[in-house]
């Protein structure tokens, strides 16, 4: 029992987080129920019931509720086989006791009848009265009845039942030697049996008799006196276990309703907050939305006036303008263009993080080729040797990573621009789980390796407008398509020497 | 081939009309322009009432209409039409600076026969115009007039 009850503190313990009430409540078990040697143990106990309580700390919050419900529905089942030990004690020694209450009236009885068979047959002997042997008949005929009775009322192995068989021998000794006595008084009359009559016939037999009697009577007393003993000892400690037990579960249970209760309200508190975040997320998603519908629409609209009537104006007054003048409109009217673009550029950056994505099994090599057809104007006057190597099939949006292609081939054409002779390579590598890298290698004008990650920023560009052309969107929009896929974008490049572009993809499930 | 219907050309900012007129003008097309500023006029114009009462019965060859405009906006305007029977056979162009995805398919779905996005390059912006001009008033053959003016009437 106690090892139970020390058992079932960790739980109790946890749950409150007061290291000292652990001890407290061992202290408390051990002076209730004297069991020194198992006092002993618990003390060796505290230390291996700590690092179990810092175990018992780590684990998550359903390990711990079933944990605390386990030691719950021990401690129910503990303490339910304990009452049910006291309660067949408490019946058990009712049933003795009131077995012994009939023994002793038996016994009494058994006196009795013995004492007034002897009183008879005095005075028949004395009388010569037959009358007066009624009593002596009676004991006669009932002594086996109470005898047997009494072996009933004793233990198979007790001394009570040893005594009662001397008991009976002594009573069948003197019915024998009163039989005598009798036969002895009706065939030669009084002064035969003067002196047995007046001395008692089983004079030495009744005396043991009687006192085998008291004996016996008084063993029972003592036996039932200790039995009642014994059962208030039972009943007042189960009363004690039962309430330190109650006690115990209340403290348990009230734990782990603190457990449940502390985790349903976080969770509640996560749960708000995420809908909370969730709200404001779709409302900036909605304004974001309206902003780039606005942009789309109203932004565009001054461009188209600044560019249409710079042209008009060059057309109308073509006369009367130098070069110069010329020129300025001209500017004016590129700028506009050129702003144009950019917008164009940063509202497809925009959608391409909105847009739904049609995921599907993509043959990159088809993708491949026809990219290069619609860039073929580009590689017209071009000397380009490439090397397109077998690429794997992806998982994604076709669209989208036609893309990132487009982009990556029409940058490594860009930036060869400068070599006679450009070379570039387009190939995969299998880093061995469940993604593609595909790369794109270029001995173009290369970048410096420390400007590495301003690459695939919005608008970042690396070289002079008047280098090489764009807005320096196209990356951004690669590492966007990527990173939607869940894949990575880098790059690795020496100036002057070339550039290489790497994506990483999850592969096409049917291709692995 | 000479052009005998109007085109409808609906916008509400004047410098854009006047863009796109001087692109007509280009090709001899800007007399056949009516000119709407809002979506309300086209549908005054289209149902013959307001300022346009007195004016020959007879649809437009085309109506190019911008989605952004004050009182009715273009996609109510593609909506009335195309909900008309009278109206129904009319090539309805939607000319706009929006290239957004719901724009399109709202116009589509309401059954725009086209959708054109102004360029803002002044150069493509002619050539836009006027290939819309040229197309839908020259070379594409409208409904017959019978099946839709004895509905109108």
């Amino acid at each position: 029992m106690l090892g139970r009850v020390s058992f079932l503190t960790p739980g109790y313990h946890m749950g409150t987080d007061e290291p000292k009430s652990q001890q407290a409540v061992n202290t408390d078990v051990d002076s209730v129920l004297p069991a020194p040697h198992w006092s002993a143990r618990i003390l060796s106990r505290v230390s291996v019931l700590r690092t179990f309580a810092l175990a018992f700390q780590k684990r998550s919050i359903e390990q711990r509720v079933l944990a605390g419900f386990g030691l719950v529905f021990a401690g129910i089942l503990v303490i339910s086989a304990i009452s049910y030990r006291n309660m067949t004690v408490l019946i058990r020694n009712g049933h003795h006791d009131q077995r012994s209450h009939e023994f002793i009236q038996v016994l009494a009885a058994t006196g009795d009848a013995i004492d007034d068979a002897e009183t008879g047959h005095r005075r028949f002997l004395v009388t010569g009265d037959e009358s007066y042997l009624s009593a002596y008949h009676i004991l006669q005929q009932r002594a086996t009845e109470y005898l047997g009775y009494l072996r009933e009322l004793t233990g198979p192995d007790s001394i009570q039942r040893a005594r009662v068989t001397q008991l009976e021998q002594l009573i069948n000794q003197q019915l024998r030697e009163e039989q005598a006595a009798i036969d002895l008084r009706k065939e030669t009359g009084f002064e035969s049996v003067r002196a047995m009559a007046l001395a008692g016939v089983a004079k030495t037999t009744l005396d043991s008799a009687r006192r085998l009697q008291a004996q016996m009577e008084q063993d029972e007393t003592k036996a039932l006196a200790q039995r009642v003993i014994e059962s208030t000892t039972t009943t007042r400690s189960s009363i004690i276990l039962l309430i330190i037990g109650a006690l115990l579960l209340f403290v348990l249970l009230a734990a782990v309703y603190y457990l449940i209760r502390h985790d349903i309200t976080a969770r509640r508190r996560i749960a708000d907050e995420l809908q909370r975040r969730g709200e404001l997320l779709e409302a900036a998603n909605k304004e974001l939305e309206a902003f780039s519908y606005s942009v789309s629409h109203d932004l565009r609209a001054p461009l188209r006036h600044i560019d249409g009537y710079a042209s008009l104006l060059a057309k109308a007054a073509s006369t009367s303008l130098d070069d110069k003048a010329k020129r300025y409109l001209q500017t004016i009217s590129e700028s506009a263009t050129r702003m144009g673009q950019l917008i164009d550029d940063l509202l497809v950056f925009s959608r391409m993080g909105r847009q739904e994505m049609l995921r599907g099994t993509v043959n990159l090599n088809q993708l491949i080729a026809s990219v290069l057809h619609d860039l073929r104007h580009d590689l017209q006057d071009r000397r380009i040797s490439w090397t397109i190597a077998q690429l794997p099939d992806v998982t994604g949006d076709a669209a989208m990573l036609r893309q990132v292609f487009m982009n990556l081939v029409a940058n490594a054409i860009k930036f060869t621009g400068t070599r006679p002779q450009a070379t570039i390579e387009i190939g995969s590598r299998d880093n061995g789980q469940e993604e593609a890298v595909l790369f794109v290698r270029d001995n173009g004008v290369g970048f410096d390796m420390r400007y590495a990650n301003k690459l695939f920023g919005v608008f970042q560009r690396l070289h002079r407008a008047d280098e090489f052309e764009g807005t320096g969107i196209g990356l951004a929009n690669v590492r966007r398509i990527i990173h939607r896929h869940g894949g990575k974008t880098w790059a690795e490049g020496v100036l002057g020497e070339g550039a290489t572009f790497y994506v990483s993809l999850p592969l096409a499930r049917t291709s692995t | 081939m000479t052009l005998t219907k109007p085109i409808l050309l609906a916008e509400d900012n004047p410098r854009d009309a006047e863009l796109a007129l001087a692109a007509m003008e280009e090709h001899h097309l800007a007399d056949k322009v009516i000119l709407c500023h809002d979506g309300a006029e086209v549908l005054d114009y289209l149902y013959c009432r307001g300022h346009f009462k007195a004016r020959l019965q007879g649809n437009p060859a085309v109506v190019l209409l911008d989605l952004k405009m004050p009182k009715v906006d273009g996609l109510e305007v593609l909506r009335t039409i195309k909900s008309d029977a009278s109206l129904k056979p009319i090539p309805v162009v939607m000319l706009t600076s929006s290239r957004e995805e719901r724009d399109l398919v709202e116009s589509y779905a309401l059954g725009a026969n086209a959708y054109v996005v102004k360029p803002v390059e002044f150069h493509q912006f002619l050539k836009a115009v006027k290939e819309l001009g040229v197309f839908w008033g020259l070379i594409n053959e409208p409904p017959p007039e019978g099946t839709s003016s004895a509905t109108s009437r």
